[in-house]
């Protein structure tokens, strides 16, 4: 009997993908579990996507710091800086799920909520350890379409699916940019290895150069619209005020780490060789968003829609770190979103909470006199709040900081001022929320939900966000050593 | 590191932390209104008196920092905890702490809702407070100097007159957009001066002209709109007629120092060159607060509001004497601050004193006042003559100090000649007359007129127990101002050596080393 050839060797070093491995199957288990499991037990089908969650990032952290970092052929790669962003987006996760936890309860089909949310985590998992553009994409659409269904998970809910339509097809469209993108790129090196074209696109010739830059505009242009940069950021405020509140609390971080983390790996990898041409788009992009982020803010009258804009403001301080283009850039975005991720939870871990019969505190105005009624949850979030705005002896403050500082180490002094003078301005609408709170009264009675998960999720990112705040130094260190041998 | 510490006990450390310390014994443990005020009574005069060894052990011989501690923050950043007090700065972080106590025990009538916020605000602020003042890396500066916003912010907002919203989102936003370009600036002279936030490196470095420049401009706009200098001024009288009482005591005692403190901190000793270039700039500035900004005053028709407007125009004379660079003048600048932190936080609470009786602060609505409290009229008196700087009190040798520094300013780092400066600021002193004077006329002098007038009482025990430490104080000083001058005089000499060195000759041979060393490597 002939051996059995395969065309390529059985992959080495699999144990690099064990995570993703144990998020597949654990996804479908969980599918299963929630047809098998009685209505009234469903927690459960919660509660073990949480322990997978957990397990993962351990999991992620166990096999991560070897000698060896790619696996299948080197298609996929797990270095520090990988490791990094998917124990982010899996804690971001876990608070996402535990924000759902009640919150899910009374829609149908539990089991498929979260077998959704695990999936796309597993797309993002995927598309940050991706040194190519194939699995890259095949890992973004995976989010992408798990995230579509579930903003449109109140699909009784008229906003709920109107948001989801309006996310998938401008989501499509942007797949397409991007996909059109990397076909000229592809065109112009022959390949979609990150680290083959990476040379070959910084050693083109002027004819090929047209090429290439169509390709890069095109890429980074796709990848703007995944992280809500404007001038791409049209869907975001609708997609965040028509999702249910887990799911904007979800996406508000998770896919934007992984945006994040594959728009930075493309602009180290694969356009060294550009860097003068996008650092000026990203000056504009940076700009534009840090503008249109912290002044559209203010006309807000919804608290999910203003933290829609609040996001865009965020992301446009976080290309900051972009434009430096030093590892200390990187390393500031991935303290900036550290930092963001514990904020985000903590405030809409609050927004939640506020829930009341059928209307969700979604007005500022539901605010109004909240330090009467709560004055726990009043403080708490007017930490979240002074601390997006940046000011110190809170997170938010060096989460800033780190990426000002790299930008300026650059010497673009013009451009950080611009940045500081945004971020005052939008310093505007995040004390709007604490005078509603402090300063004026109640207007409508409130029915504060009681929910222990909830209540641990609050306290936990406030505190984390005041002892980062007092010393950041740990946060700075994990960031430093998670960029390390990037460059 | 060589830290000079003679009591080899983090005295500075516990002074900014036994406050929070406090507040968090509060917020945690003591439920009871009237138990909270007591506590938070007795955290401020504990804090108060670890303040005062800073006096009694401070050496006068010596400008260097004292009392300095050490310890590594932010490694990755080079950003460290390190504190230690000169002559300009120890003076403030003691007032501080008197002023903090008067603040409490002034509310304890008059504020009866969210008692304990209101405590803890303070105690909070005091902890930003003496760390501003006592933060020798600039970080750990900008660190208290932004945090102090948050409990401004609800202070003002939450216990704060009819327009508060108006006039706390106006301070913040102000106070705000002014400091970010101070952190743009620092972040900027980090790396060129070779990764320090230390102050004391940062004053030794030999900026360029070019770079002092620009970072000139970018302090001087954070700290213009905290003095307030004329025209960004304008948050300050908002402010301090929606706050309460004795936000605007500390506002006025305290605040308003922190940005003249700042040019003295960091403008004059790292920018020296610069200060130069724009004392012009700054002493006219000046000349407008005292002299438009007095006729301002003059014109109000709510008590705070006047005040505010004197407070802008004194503060005018203090940046008047950080910027002819004479010792004189510069010893004047802070012991004027330190006096208009007696005078105008007494006035504030003279003001006070009449709103928890009649809740009106117009002008119009008292008169013959001193029929109904005769002691008060007194008190008021006392303080409105020192307001005019009166011989005797201590705002009189401040303003004389700076009149005579500017009259001795040597004429070339200045424009016009010094003498004619010196005139125009002693307009102010016939219009600081003007103004307090006739306001005290209309509201403490002739009969009662309004029925309401006739319904106010004579001060309480308590009431007046605020006001002795500063009656005391502003006569100490006035009649003796030797220690005090003391205390101040080493170092304010050392200030006006830096501010009058030039370091381009330094910028210049640096450059030159550079150039040589890349001349040497090629």
């Amino acid at each position: 009997m002939a051996d059995v050839v395969f065309p390529f060797p059985f992959p080495e070093h699999l144990d690099l993908i064990l995570p993703e491995i144990i998020m597949a199957v654990m996804g479908m288990v969980v599918l299963l579990m929630s047809v098998f499991i009685s209505k009234s037990k469903q927690n459960i089908v919660a509660w073990t996507s949480i322990v997978t969650c957990v397990v993962v990032a351990a999991t992620v952290l166990n096999v991560a710091g070897q000698d060896v970092t790619t696996t299948f052929y080197g298609y996929f790669e797990l270095d520090a800086f990988a490791a990094y962003a998917k124990v982010l987006m899996l804690v971001a996760t876990v608070f996402a799920m535990i924000l759902s936890l009640n919150y899910i309860k009374d829609l149908a089909n539990i089991g498929e909520y979260y077998t959704l949310m695990i999936f796309s985590v597993l797309g993002m998992m995927l598309m940050v350890s991706a040194t190519n553009f194939v699995v890259m994409y095949l890992g973004l659409e995976l989010m992408a379409l798990s995230v579509y269904v579930l903003v449109a998970y109140e699909r009784d809910v008229l906003r709920s699916t109107e948001a989801a339509l309006k996310y998938f097809i401008l989501g499509a469209l942007s797949s397409g940019m991007l996909l059109y993108g990397i076909s000229f790129l592809y065109g112009s090196t022959g390949s979609f290895m990150y680290t083959e074209m990476g040379p070959l696109i910084a050693s083109s010739g002027e004819d090929a150069r047209l090429a290439v830059l169509t390709g890069m505009l095109f890429v980074l242009a796709g990848l703007s619209f995944k992280v809500s940069v404007a001038p791409f950021h049209m869907w975001t405020p609708d997609a965040y005020e028509g999702a249910p509140t887990p799911v904007t609390a979800f996406m508000s971080v998770a896919p934007k780490v992984a945006g994040l983390v594959v728009f930075m790996r493309v602009l180290i990898d694969v356009l060294p060789g550009l860097q003068e041409e996008y650092t000026t788009l990203l000056i504009f992009l940076s700009v534009l968003s840090m503008a249109v982020g912290n002044l559209a803010a203010i006309a807000q009258r919804s608290i999910k829609r203003m933290l829609a804009y609040s996001t865009i403001g965020h992301v446009g301080f976080m290309l900051l770190g972009m434009i430096a283009g030093t590892s200390a850039g990187y390393a500031g975005i991935l303290t900036y979103m550290t930092i963001y991720l514990f904020m985000t939870m903590g405030v809409f871990g609050i927004i939640i909470m506020m829930r009341r019969d059928d209307i969700q505190g979604e007005l500022l105005d539901d605010f109004a006199g909240l330090s009467k009624v709560r004055p726990g949850y009043a403080l708490a979030m007017a930490c979240l709040m002074f601390s997006m705005a940046g000011i110190p002896f809170l997170g938010g403050f060096w989460a800033k900081y780190v990426v000002f500082i790299a930008v300026i180490e650059q010497g673009h002094i013009i451009l950080a001022t611009l940045g500081v003078l945004f971020s005052a301005i939008g310093a505007f609408y995040y004390i709007r929320i604490v005078k509603y709170m402090y300063f004026d009264e109640e207007r409508v009675a409130f029915n504060f939900a009681k929910e222990l998960p909830l209540q641990v999720t609050v306290v936990v990112s406030t505190l984390i966000i005041v002892a980062v705040g007092l010393y950041p130094e740990p946060i700075m260190e994990m960031c430093k050593s998670a960029v390390v041998g990037l460059l | 590191m060589e830290l000079n510490n003679m009591l080899d006990f983090p005295i500075l450390s516990l002074a900014i932390f036994l406050p929070t310390f406090g507040a968090l014994i509060i917020w945690l443990f003591i439920k009871n209104d009237n138990a909270v005020r007591w506590a938070a009574l007795l955290t401020s005069v504990a804090t108060f008196i670890v303040t005062l060894p800073l006096i009694f052990m401070f050496d006068t011989s010596t400008a260097d920092m004292q009392f300095e501690e050490f310890h590594p923050w932010i490694e990755a950043f080079n950003v460290n905890y390190h504190l230690g007090i000169d002559g300009i700065s120890m003076p403030f972080i003691v007032l501080t702490g008197l002023l903090i106590i008067i603040c409490i025990a002034s509310a304890w009538k008059c504020i009866q809702t969210r008692v304990k916020e209101y405590m803890l605000s303070f105690l909070i602020l005091e902890t930003t407070l003496i760390g501003v003042f006592s933060a020798l890396d600039v970080m750990l500066f900008y660190f208290f100097w932004e945090a102090l916003l948050i409990p401004m912010y609800l202070m003002i907002g939450v216990w704060g007159g009819k327009n508060r919203i108006y006039a706390t989102v106006k301070f913040f936003l102000y106070t705000l957009a002014g400091s970010v370009l101070m952190l743009v600036a620092v972040l900027a002279m980090y790396f060129e001066a070779g990764h320090t936030f230390s102050m004391l490196d940062l004053m030794d470095y030999p900026f360029n002209f070019q770079w002092q420049f620009w970072i000139f401009l970018a302090f001087f706009i954070a700290f213009a709109v905290k003095v307030p200098m004329w025209p960004v001024h304008t948050w300050l009288p908002d402010a301090h007629t929606e706050a309460p009482t004795a936000g605007s005591v500390i506002l006025a005692g305290i605040l308003l120092k922190m940005g003249a403190y700042g040019y003295l901190r960091f403008s004059l000793p790292m920018l020296p060159d610069a200060s130069q270039y724009f004392a012009p700039m700054m002493i006219g500035l000046s000349l407008v607060a005292i002299v438009y900004i007095s006729l301002v005053a003059m014109m109000q028709r709510d008590m705070k509001r006047l005040i505010a407007y004197s407070s802008i125009a004194h503060m005018g004379f203090v940046t008047l004497g950080t910027f002819v660079f004479t010792v004189q003048a510069l010893e004047g600048a802070v012991l004027g601050m330190i006096s208009h932190g007696f005078i105008a936080a007494a006035l504030f609470l003279c003001v006070g004193v009449m709103y928890d009786r009649l809740h009106t602060r117009e002008i119009g609505d008292y008169g013959g006042v001193v029929n109904q409290m005769p002691i008060f009229a007194a008190v008021m008196l006392f303080f409105s003559m020192a307001n005019i700087a009166l011989p005797g009190s201590s705002a009189f040798i401040g303003e004389i100090m700076v009149l005579l520094g500017t009259f001795a300013a040597d004429p070339v780092h200045l424009s016009v000649s010094a003498k004619w400066i010196a005139i125009a600021a002693t307009i102010s002193v016939v219009l600081s007359a003007c103004y307090t004077l006739w306001m005290y006329k209309r509201v403490i002098m002739g009969d009662v007129i309004k029925d309401t007038v006739r319904s106010m009482g004579e001060m309480s025990k308590r009431e007046f127990a605020l006001f002795v430490p500063l009656i005391l104080l502003t006569l100490w000083v006035g009649f003796y101002p030797v220690p005090v001058l003391d205390l101040l005089h080493a170092s304010a000499a050392h200030l006006v050596e830096q501010a009058t060195t030039t370091k381009l000759d330094a910028a210049a041979a640096l450059i030159e080393h550079s150039t040589a060393l890349s001349a040497a490597a090629n």
